[in-house]
């Protein structure tokens, strides 16, 4: 038995393995941001490869819980720390950094047979249908919006996240907004208690659920709905308008960002419902967060690495970033992102990353 | 009026026994059912590259996975089937002197019922959580944690089954205790002791939530067990929440191969004892 | 038989062996204790109430300010609505473990006959080259693991029930347009009573429930099938104990073929029981296959047509953001506390209800 395995060992230890020298980094966190990190993960690894990065995607909720509780060493999610969970930071390891990598946009994706890709729907209608108040396809309000379209009397089914999630967060914030029902009722948050509907794990999830029951409308991110052909609608904004989530419209909602940050003096800040006549209205930020000072790693070669692939990810990475759907950076929020990721430590030694 | 009851207690007798069968008959179908449906669509994307490449390669294949299982499988045999013959025997042998046996046996059979999910947090908890990351010796503690309770109990059972009369033999020829237990009690029943582990082997290869958030799975090519460790069962779940239909597939092959080493498992087993005589 | 090891052999074979059977209590131990120990915010918060309320809330909720109308205040300067406070996140166990009943229901309603029904033609039908066949077959159910009856029931058996198979809800078994066939499934339910099947309540509404195949009752079968072999098999054993006599007597006395089985039944029924329930025992702790089929919706409705939640899965799915709100880990730990303590139980119960019976027959034999 034993000489089976030491020999199976043998033939098993041929091919890409992790070597003894190789810095590992666990992270983890929110699928809204997993297509372009993977991608990111596997460019990086190609210029540098004795770091092995493995990205978790579990959901914004376990990317913060996993930094808490260190056992991932950075953290991805699309909601930025709440009070609560920069306190338990503070106590574990000291402040957090939490830098934007690329922006993305929330889309609701449907299934209806024989409708295709034109659906209209507007802020306080996808609010009710949420909350249970519209419950069929061909309810008034919806037809409404969509004057040339013929709705089928097919009962609508939501579907949420059953996860702790970043697009949860951003979803539900602007429902929020939207709707003083949705905001008393339900409320925001990386979880919430949706009142009806069925859950999907992270947004791979969702977009299987939403594929494989008729009727279906549930919220993911842009790059998962085209990647699957799922048609997703055309959300009414501030100014009036329908947008299609693209990368320009999301570009558009980030361009008052930078003065956002610097008057809330945070990198944090939201793109939903924003004004602007392009502006798509569920647009987010995703975030890298890591703690500031990362000697409790105990491995300088470590927060070199991640301080490098952070830089890799805001720099050489945006080229990518278009091509996947994503928004890229602005060169305003760059700047800010460069300052930020210049503060982290490692037991107070600065960690130069490449420029 | 008695013929009216005898003859509706005949036809119900009759149409209980039709009823009876039917039972039997839908069991085996489903079963039939079932298997039939992964070998047909696992067979399909199944091919020897499946065994060769990593997730991250094109096309994506689970060896990684494979491994995993079967190294976590291992290590927690190592730790589980020992510690849980050592309490069978307790049970078995040590009986008489001790005081501790009645809830011994109590607790390994209250244990043996504990939803997996609840010992998976325990392994975080205790393991993952004091040392700042998730490793393949946490998914092998939380394994070997649900061996433990299953083998003793096996363990007992079998040899309480070895004949007294062996025993007293043994004794009356010279031998210590534990000389007996080791020479003349554990031998004779060694067929369906390994019956025992593997059966539990078996029943813990398939497991995915205890591993769910102590080894936590792992995109490379891992051997190391300090670190997160991939397993076939945490793979393929994550390929079940992916919308592509070559996730999909991927899916079904990793639930063959699976039960392909479960039931290859199970075969030993069946062999050892027609061995063993 | 040995001189050489024997004054040390004795002694480390004992110390080994009541060592290995001190870990198994540390082992229950622990496992109480590390629960316990994080479960206690949660329980000092909510107490009783959190068997008893549905909230399941992580996040905190806006009370808005409102004016003497009842409108909410908006801020003159930036436009938004005025918050007065925030309500606590609230968690209430109800719906895990509504849910859990729920599925747990089905599947001893789907297993328990079957599973009595093969065990009775394994004991009293089957000829003798058919017994290890069959019996094989359905060890064989019980090996496969609950990942690969997940896969099958979210990609075969929830399509299934969700597209093909929506007659069975609707009466008449006729396929019809999809607004139709809702509408018709709803007004036959009112009629005949059964409206509870196709609507729930939400918000106060009565909202219908759209055949989704990802449900309770898929979950529900699925368990079922799972934990038909334990059933079958202790069912067998037990069976297979029944005095001979017993058996001969009854048929002596003119009894047909199935009043015999049923007097075996009626002798084992304490016996059967205790099976039934270690069924149960595997049916509310299952996770995985439940949690890939059922829809996790913490939401509680009568009928089993919608989604919904068990405590196993919601622990799955939210354990791992726990570790940021104290609460909300507190509350999951509540729930895997009593998930711990309800398998307890059940285990204790079958293990006296299935020994004890075996053990005062043969002391009476």
């Amino acid at each position: 038995m034993f000489r089976f395995l030491q020999a199976g060992a043998a033939i098993l230890t041929m091919g890409v393995g992790i070597a003894a020298a190789d810095v590992q980094i666990q992270a983890g966190g929110a699928t809204f941001p997993n297509p372009i990190y993977q991608e990111w993960i596997k460019d990086f690894g190609q210029v540098h490869s004795d770091i092995k990065i493995a990205y978790a995607s579990k959901g914004s909720g376990a990317g913060i819980g996993g930094l808490l509780d260190k056992t991932f060493d950075f953290a991805g999610s699309d909601a930025p720390m709440n009070a609560e969970e920069m306190k338990k930071a503070q106590a574990a390891s000291g402040d957090v950094v939490e830098i934007p990598s690329v922006a993305g946009a929330v889309v609701l994706a449907y299934n209806l047979p024989g409708v295709g890709g034109d659906l209209k729907l507007s802020g306080p209608v996808v609010a009710d249908i949420f909350l249970g108040k519209i419950t069929k396809w061909n309810d008034p309000a919806i037809a409404a919006l969509n004057p040339d379209l013929t709705l089928p009397g097919t009962d609508i089914t939501t579907v949420h996240r059953s996860d702790g999630s970043g697009t949860n967060y951003v979803f539900s914030s602007y429902l929020a907004t939207q709707s003083d029902d949705f905001q008393t009722k339900v409320g925001f948050g990386k979880t919430v208690n949706w009142p009806n509907g069925q859950g999907g794990s992270g947004n791979a999830g969702v977009t299987q659920a939403v594929q494989k029951t008729d009727g279906a409308l549930g919220y993911i991110e842009l790059n998962y709905a085209l990647a699957q052909h799922i048609p997703f609608a055309l959300l009414q904004n501030n100014n009036g308008k329908f947008i299609k989530a693209s990368p320009e419209s999301v570009s558009a909602a980030g361009e008052g960002a930078v003065k956002a940050m610097d008057e809330d003096k945070t990198l944090a800040v939201r793109l939903w419902s924003r004004d602007g006549d392009d502006v798509y209205p569920i647009a987010s930020f995703t975030y890298l967060i890591c703690y500031q000072d990362l000697g409790y790693l105990k491995d300088r070669a470590k927060a070199q690495a991640i301080v490098d692939f952070f830089w890799y990810a805001t720099h050489d990475g945006q080229s990518k970033a278009s091509e996947l759907t994503y928004a890229p950076l602005s060169s305003g929020v760059q700047q800010r992102v460069e300052q930020m990721i210049e503060t982290i430590t490692f037991n107070g030694q600065a960690l130069h990353p490449p420029k | 009026m008695a013929n009216f009851k005898i003859a509706r207690a005949k036809a119900t007798s009759q149409i209980m026994y039709g009823v009876c069968t039917a039972c039997a008959v839908l069991i085996v179908a489903t079963l039939v059912l079932i298997t039939g449906y992964l070998l047909i669509i696992g067979l399909h994307s199944l091919n020897w590259r499946f065994f060769v490449n990593l997730p991250q390669s094109d096309p994506p294949g689970m060896r990684n996975s494979i491994d995993g299982t079967i190294i976590l499988v291992a290590l927690a045999s190592l730790a589980g089937i020992p510690i849980g013959m050592l309490a069978g025997v307790y049970l078995s042998e040590y009986e008489a002197k001790s005081v501790l046996a009645a809830p011994v046996r109590f607790v390994s059979d209250v244990l043996a019922g504990v939803p997996s999910i609840v010992v998976g947090i325990l392994g975080y908890e205790l393991i993952v959580v004091p040392a700042g990351s998730y490793s393949g010796w946490a998914g092998a503690a939380a394994l070997a944690f649900i061996m433990v309770p299953i083998v003793a109990r096996t363990t007992e059972e079998m040899l309480r089954l070895v004949p007294g009369s062996y025993r007293e033999a043994s004794i009356a020829l010279g031998a210590t205790k534990a000389g007996t237990i080791l020479r003349v009690v554990i031998p004779s029943a060694t067929g369906s002791l390994v019956t025992g582990a593997m059966l539990a082997i078996a029943r813990v290869a398939g497991e995915t939530a205890p591993l769910l958030f102590t080894a936590v799975g792992s995109p490379y090519l891992v051997h190391n067990p300090s670190q997160p460790f991939p397993s076939l069962t945490l793979r393929i779940y994550e390929l079940s929440n992916e919308p592509s239909p070559e996730a999909q597939s991927q899916a079904w092959s990793g639930i063959l191969v699976l039960i392909a080493l479960i039931f290859l498992v199970n075969l030993s087993v069946r062999y050892f004892t027609r061995q063993r005589k | 038989m040995t001189r050489k090891g024997r004054s040390y052999g004795e002694p480390i074979m004992r110390c080994a062996a009541t060592g290995s059977a001190i870990v198994i209590l540390l082992m229950l131990a622990a496992l109480l204790v590390v629960l316990f120990a994080a479960a206690v915010p949660s329980m000092r918060r909510f107490g009783m109430e959190f068997l008893r309320t549905s909230a399941w809330r992580p996040n905190s909720l806006a009370v808005l300010k409102l004016d003497a109308r009842g409108k909410p205040i908006r801020d003159h300067r930036t436009g938004m609505k005025v918050v007065d406070h925030y309500d606590p996140p609230r968690f209430g166990a109800l719906a895990p473990v509504t849910g859990t009943a729920q599925t747990a229901l089905i599947a001893l309603i789907l297993a328990v006959p079957l599973s009595l029904g093969s065990a009775l033609f394994l004991v009293r039908i089957a000829p003798l080259w058919l017994i290890m066949p069959v019996s094989f077959l359905i060890e064989f159910l019980a090996a496969i693991p609950s990942i690969a009856y997940g896969l099958w029931g979210m990609f075969v058996l929830g399509p299934w029930m969700g597209g093909p198979a929506r007659w069975v809800r609707v009466a008449g078994f006729l396929p019809m347009p999809a607004g139709i066939e809702s509408r018709f499934s709803r007004l036959f339910m009112r009629i005949s009573g059964l409206h509870w099947l196709a609507e729930q309540q939400i918000g106060g509404k009565s909202v219908p429930i759209p055949t989704t195949g990802r449900d309770i009752l898929v979950a529900g079968i699925v368990l079922g099938i799972m934990i038909i072999p334990i059933i079958t098999a202790i069912s067998r054993d037990v069976l297979r104990n029944v005095p001979p006599a017993q058996i001969e007597g009854t048929i002596a006395l003119g009894a047909t073929w199935w009043q015999s089985c049923r007097e075996m039944l009626k002798y084992s029924r304490s016996a059967l029981f205790g099976a039934v329930i270690l069924g149960l025992a595997r049916a509310s702790g299952e996770t995985m296959a439940v949690l890939m089929v059922m829809g996790s919706a913490a939401t509680i409705a009568a009928s089993p047509f919608t989604a919904g939640t068990t405590m196993a899965s919601t622990l799955a799915g939210e354990f791992p953001e726990a570790a940021t709100n104290d609460l909300h880990r507190g509350a999951l730990m509540e729930l895997a506390l009593i998930l711990l303590i309800m398998s307890l139980a059940f285990n204790i119960i079958a293990r006296y209800l299935v020994v004890g019976k075996s053990v005062r027959t043969s002391a009476a034999h």
